[in-house]
């Protein structure tokens, strides 16, 4: 189910006015029923895979906390290799049988959908047996519970990525009737709408026209059409991001914050510590520490935290362009932290030092992103050279249309606003009529200038 | 609560405002540009037509496709017209099916001067592909546009996906999955009960063609066929029934002469090609159509078998595309009904 779509509307008011008439002790089975459904809307058969990932790791989560040794390890790889070997099959089984095809030439390609969000609810139930292993988490006993922290359907399909100690304490609570509640989760909704609908959706048809034919197209109007898809897939997934918070936060539960306007990031290292925080910190306590962190040899640094970037570029896609994605970012990373070893700090606080940092970030950025858009590598390669040199095959200008920047100004404007808060709490702290012409102006957006023509949030594929 | 319910009366009070305001803005700036966007500017024809037309013909491409060779080019309802002292005007659009034509059916005004409506009803848009078919939400993005509602309704509906939206893949699941499940009404004796079966014999040679060759072009054509026109129709479940029966509700509602034509196929090649048993489906296909439709009430033109297959424009796929000949024949053939 979108959030974007009748269904949801009608289906989540129902989901949170039975949530506050139950008892806490019921509420468990009204939250794993409405997420089973949200998930089974999508495709039903696949609902099965994750009740095979929460039965899975909730007996190994048990086992683990009972056992030790040799035993314990036994379980927690139990764990992982069913969680990975089912990423393994649904996600990466052809892209390995493209990569061996030339060694093992009788195997084919398997015709499958490809589960909505798969990445996403290993990740995070991984997350949680991992916890139990190394002791900072106590094994849930209660099935019911442990469902819903895989299943938590605001957040099931695109994260964030949240982890037992939060999510689990979240669920069991006893969460009260609060206007205050209710008022944030609307405000988080009705903004995460307009990002998604007024922003992303109004830039995909755009982005999507250039990179069908990036030839087509004059030089300028590739560098715009980079520029759009840097803005088009912050905005979808800011905007799923925010959607999720507010539902969560309308039933009284709190999720982490994904986003922290990883556009006015001045370096690298700042951008992965505001873009996708909850991906990013996974792989920082599950990946990048087990393989010994920063405190290693400096030769074993760099190898880590190549391999982790590019990790987390394939757990995006099964391609190439993703793993390349990934990598880059690691370069630039690895780059930047030897620069920054050469600039005095007081010029690192220097305004002018930080918007030429946050300007030179971003288009680095913003042409990395071209990886990760392209559909294969020779297309990448493709766009960037047309953003360089003269085509002759090219006629067309990509024309953005007046709507498009009217929505553009209006989020970086907010943006801006919001700096140092979040939506809900900026207007908190608004006057009432500041408050009301802001959503009546977001709703005009909504009604008049959202984008018309369906697209699915670029991250439920992963 | 209390300031919770204070809240929901200013937003009872706003909400529709900014909607019924959006509505004129949207209504007079952005609401054509969408009716071209999505290719559904139907709506802007019959908004003229039902005015000064007597007979309006709801068609798909079936009406105005003509053939390279042809030397007459008009299309079945221009050919009506022309043998008709009533004016008669075509609805069409290429690809849509009969839930577009409901929509459209539902926009006659009561002042309108048209009293007698033609849809086309295509056998082959009761199958599966069809009905599963990748275009189907694009028309059905159109079809929103096409109801009979206030245009910001429309865009609300679009905008909040509250259509058929399914993707391409999933589509492509459910058509396998219509293949590989549903039974054919064939003889007992017939080795191939699903079409999937029945379409792996052919392709494999295990079941040759009638004529017992072997010729590749052909059994490619052969497979296409079954996979277009094996199927039963399940009159409970099937949304083009549903579809065809609301627009006999309609008609009857807006005081309309109601016609259906049943559309040329081409038999003749479905017989030659994949033999009697695809032959003894479309017809059974046909039949229950016209014995449902007219007890229904509707008149129902048959020009199902009307075509040879030589008529028909696309030689090595399944179309309702005719050329001149064809098409005069079926205009006469609908003409007779309209008096």
């Amino acid at each position: 189910m979108l959030f974007n779509s009748l269904h949801f509307l009608i289906f989540f008011p129902i989901v949170t006015l039975l949530y506050y008439l139950l008892e806490h002790k019921y509420r468990w089975i009204l939250l794993f029923v409405a997420s089973t459904y949200f998930y089974s809307a999508f495709y039903l058969p696949y609902i099965f895979i994750l009740y095979f990932i929460i039965i899975i790791d909730y007996v190994c989560g048990i086992l683990i906390e009972n056992s030790k040794n040799k035993a314990k390890l036994f379980w927690l790889l139990l764990s992982i290799i069913s969680n990975i070997g089912l990423l393994a099959y649904f996600k990466y089984y052809n892209f390995f049988v493209d990569v061996f095809v030339a060694y093992l030439p009788n195997i084919k390609h398997l015709d499958i959908l490809l589960p909505i969000g798969l990445s996403f609810h290993t990740f995070q139930s991984l997350s949680y047996t991992i916890e139990v292993y190394k002791g900072n988490q106590k094994a849930e006993k209660h099935i019911g519970y442990f469902a819903n922290y895989v299943l938590f359907f605001p957040q099931m399909v695109a994260g964030p990525i949240e982890r037992y100690d939060s999510l689990g304490k979240e669920l069991r609570s006893n969460h009260v009737f609060k206007f205050e509640n209710i008022s944030n989760g609307l405000k988080l909704i009705l903004y995460g709408l307009f990002v998604k609908m007024c922003i992303a959706d109004n830039l995909a048809p755009l982005v999507n026209e250039f990179y069908s034919n990036p030839t087509q197209f004059y030089s300028s109007s590739a560098w715009l059409a980079l520029v759009a898809f840097s803005i088009q897939i912050y905005a979808d997934f800011y905007g799923y991001s925010t959607i999720a918070i507010g539902a969560a936060r309308l039933l009284g539960i709190n999720l982490m914050d994904n986003f922290k306007q990883p556009y006015f990031a001045t370096s690298f290292y700042q951008f992965w510590q505001r873009w996708h925080i909850s991906l990013t910190t996974w792989f920082r306590n599950y990946v990048f520490f087990p393989m010994g962190g920063s405190y290693v040899n400096d030769f074993r640094w760099v190898i880590n935290v190549l391999l982790v970037f590019s990790l987390s570029g394939f757990w995006h896609g099964a391609n190439y362009t993703f793993i390349l994605w990934g990598f880059l970012h690691g370069l630039f990373y690895l780059i930047e932290k030897v620069f920054s070893k050469f600039i005095p700090i007081s010029i690192g606080k220097n305004k002018i030092f930080l918007a030429i940092g946050i300007f030179s970030t971003f288009i680095l950025v913003t042409f990395i992103w071209v990886f990760f858009r392209a559909e294969n590598l020779d297309k990448a390669i493709l766009v960037l050279k047309q953003c360089f040199t003269y085509s002759s095959n090219a006629t067309k200008e990509l024309i953005f249309s007046y709507q498009t920047i009217v929505m553009l100004v209006v989020l970086i404007f907010i943006e801006v606003l919001i700096y140092k808060s979040r939506f809900d709490t900026f207007l908190q702290n608004q006057k009432i009529s500041v408050r009301w012409a802001i959503y009546i102006l977001l709703a005009f957006c909504l009604l008049l200038f959202s984008g018309i023509q369906s697209y699915q949030f670029i991250y439920f594929q992963f | 609560m209390k300031k919770l319910f204070y809240k929901l009366c200013v937003t009872l009070v706003i909400g529709p405002m900014c909607i019924y305001v959006s509505n004129i803005i949207y209504t007079k700036y952005f609401y054509k540009k969408d009716l071209e966007l999505f290719d559904a500017k139907m709506l802007l024809q019959l908004d003229s037509l039902q005015y000064n037309s007597d007979v309006l013909y709801f068609a798909e491409s079936s009406n105005g496709t003509a053939a390279n060779s042809d030397t007459c080019l008009l299309s079945i309802s221009q050919m009506m017209d022309t043998l008709s002292p009533l004016k008669i005007n075509a609805i069409e659009h290429g690809a849509v099916h009969a839930k577009t034509f409901l929509h459209l059916i539902q926009n006659i005004k009561s002042d309108a001067k048209v009293k007698t409506i033609i849809v086309t009803l295509n056998s082959r848009s009761f199958g599966a592909p069809w009905i599963n078919s990748k275009l189907e939400t694009n028309i059905s993005q159109a079809n929103v546009l096409y109801e009979n509602k206030w245009p910001i309704y429309k865009r609300i509906k679009l905008i909040l996906n509250a259509y058929d939206n399914q993707s391409v893949q999933l589509r492509d699941l459910k058509l396998e999955k219509n293949w590989s499940n549903d039974f054919l009404n064939v003889s007992k004796e017939f080795p191939y009960k699903t079409v999937r079966q029945w379409d792996n014999a052919m392709a494999n040679g295990t079941y040759l063609l009638p004529n017992g060759d072997w010729d590749l072009p052909k059994i490619t054509l052969a497979c296409h066929y079954i996979k277009t026109y094996a199927f039963s129709i399940d009159t409970l479940n099937n949304p083009r029934i549903k579809d065809f029966d609301e627009i006999v509700t309609v008609a009857k509602q807006k005081n309309l002469k109601l016609i259906f034509h049943l559309l040329a196929e081409n038999v003749q090649y479905a017989d030659s090609l994949v033999g009697k048993e695809l032959h003894h489906i479309m017809q059974e296909n046909k039949q229950l159509l016209m014995d449902r439709y007219s007890r229904k009430g509707a008149i129902v033109v048959n020009s199902f078998d009307l075509v040879n297959g030589k008529d028909f424009i696309d030689q090595d796929w399944t179309t309702e595309h005719y050329n001149q000949n064809g098409r005069w024949l079926l205009a006469k053939n609908v003409l007779k009904q309209i008096k």
